[in-house]
């Protein structure tokens, strides 16, 4: 029967579109990403401490670029990814144990909020020296 | 008149019980414990160290004191191994067969380990 | 009691051919639901048209499809609710099925599934085969149906229609082949509480206790979003997780 199947690679595009979605979907979307993010950030984090084997002078040099401002806000995406994703695990480590389920969504956005304010507190910090 | 629904229910591929999973306690439990253990690691490197960032010396320092060094290491453990059951994770999504499986968690075990031994050495080396 | 113009674009897809979308406009009463729209597009202007509808309110699963890209029941979803009229509405198929012509999608993956948890408690009226007193016990082999304390957990699967419209909203159901998805996981939840009998629940739990069962859930929660009649997959979903994770320490305590 040639029914329309798509191939599954275009098919895991869904798993961002988020149009017309509710919050649940946002969570699930964003702890993907970061997810993803943060294991590239990762491996690149293990390679760039790589230069800590090559004595002072590689690692000094590295540490002079990691104080430049674009670095710094490159940073703050990572905190952004890293505060996204931890929180939101949170709420999923309660919910898998049927904790909170029915309060999922307000769970979420209070998560949200506190990674905004933790995010930006920590930007300051982080721009303010 | 035969009873098809229970001919259908024999092939049925949901009505097996398949083999029990204990994956998802070990990426909750990592998870959590990387709450706590990253940021543990992200406030002593980042936070208390001055200027926000350690210069090789200090780093040296740092990775000698024995208690930092257990915590570092339990960290790269639990990171390498949430990392790699997330991205198993995600590749299982696909639905893919019994044998692809097998091999995933053979391929994603060894990055794991291979993750983990390299970050030993490289603290090793920085150590000495 | 006013007529509004409706114009529907819907997807078309024949075996053989490429899908596209063809555009209606209808003229149907403001008080009218979807549906209705979708009968008279096929009634007027083209009987290639297919689709499935039937009961009208709600009841039989039968029409669940896309409305501006949200899966919806068109037979309950009125005009108001998607427009009333000033905006086209798109009409597409549900998600994660495979498409068989046009909204009609290949649902017997979703009945495999809903089969797994054997719902064979019967109703007298549900056998097909003549009654008669002599042959009632080979009719029904009656299950001790034990009815919980808290009766909110167990009406509420009673409400599904097996629509799919959980199926067509559940990301990880447009990936997976192997997922048990919300609707056959509910199911299973639900034949849960109605047993008291311990083999056949730790036989349940073990039918979703796998990689593909309830563990590759990703919490979206869209199935319960979509639902149109309130059954909360998602919620049984993190049920049976507590429930199989309770099981498994019990076997723990007692080893």
């Amino acid at each position: 029967m040639a029914t329309l199947e798509q191939p599954k690679v275009r098919r895991a595009a869904r798993w961002f579109d988020v149009r017309h979605r509710k919050l649940g979907m946002w969570a699930y979307a964003l702890n993907r990403i970061s997810g993803i993010g943060l294991v590239v950030y990762l491996y690149l984090h293990l390679v760039v401490l790589s230069t800590l084997s090559q004595g002072p002078g590689a690692w000094d040099a590295f540490v002079s670029l990691a104080r430049q401002p674009y670095f710094l806000l490159l940073d703050v995406i990572l905190l952004a990814g890293i505060l996204i994703h931890g929180l939101n695990g949170l709420r999923i480590a309660l919910t898998s144990f049927d904790v909170g389920v029915k309060r999922q969504k307000v769970l979420f956005s209070a998560l949200m909020l506190v990674a905004l304010v933790a995010l930006s507190a920590a930007a300051l910090k982080i721009f303010g020296g | 008149m035969e009873n098809r629904l229970t001919q259908e229910m024999m092939e049925n591929p949901f009505a097996e019980e398949p083999k029990r999973s204990s994956t998802w306690y070990w990426q909750i439990f990592t998870g959590v414990a990387l709450v706590l253990l990253l940021g543990l690691h992200f406030i002593a490197n980042h936070f208390i160290a001055t200027g926000g960032i350690r210069d090789f010396a200090d780093v040296v320092s740092y990775l000698r004191n024995p208690i930092v060094l257990v915590l570092e290491v339990l960290f790269l453990i639990v990171v390498a191994t949430h990392a790699m059951l997330g991205v198993r994770a995600i590749v299982m999504d696909f639905g893919i067969s019994s044998q692809a499986e097998k091999r995933l968690s053979q391929v994603l075990t060894v990055i794991g380990v291979l993750t983990v031994a390299y970050g030993l050495w490289l603290t090793w080396a920085i150590i000495h | 009691m006013k007529l509004l113009d409706i114009t529907l674009q819907i997807y078309r897809y024949k075996q053989g051919e490429q899908p596209h979308y063809d555009t209606f406009t209808v003229q149907v009463e403001d008080t009218a639901h979807v549906i209705d729209a979708i009968d008279k597009v096929w009634a007027e202007h083209d009987h290639t048209l297919t689709f499935r509808r039937a009961c009208h309110h709600s009841s039989c699963g039968s029409c669940a499809l896309r409305i501006n890209g949200v899966e919806k029941l068109p037979c309950i979803t009125r005009f108001s609710e998607v427009g009333d009229g000033n905006i086209p509405l798109r009409i597409e198929p549900l998600r994660n099925f495979p498409i068989v012509s046009d909204l009609v999608v290949d649902v017997s993956g979703f009945f495999q599934r809903m089969s797994a948890s054997d719902m064979s408690i019967t109703r007298y009226a549900e056998s097909t085969l003549p009654l008669s007193v002599d042959n009632l016990d080979e009719i029904v082999q009656p299950r001790a149906v034990v009815l919980p304390d808290n009766l909110t957990h167990f009406n509420r699967f009673e409400n599904c229609i097996e629509c799919g419209i959980c199926m067509s909203a559940c990301p990880t159901m447009a990936v997976d082949n192997k997922f048990m998805g919300p609707a056959g996981l509910a199911a299973i939840y639900c034949a849960l509480q109605k047993t008291d009998d311990a083999d056949e629940k730790a036989h349940l739990l073990a039918l979703v206790d796998g990689e593909h069962g309830i563990w590759r859930c990703h919490s979206a929660f869209e199935c319960t979003e979509a639902c149109p009649q309130a059954v909360d997959p998602a919620g049984k979903i993190m049920a049976l997780r507590r429930e199989v994770t309770a099981n498994r320490f019990k076997k723990v305590g007692r080893s």
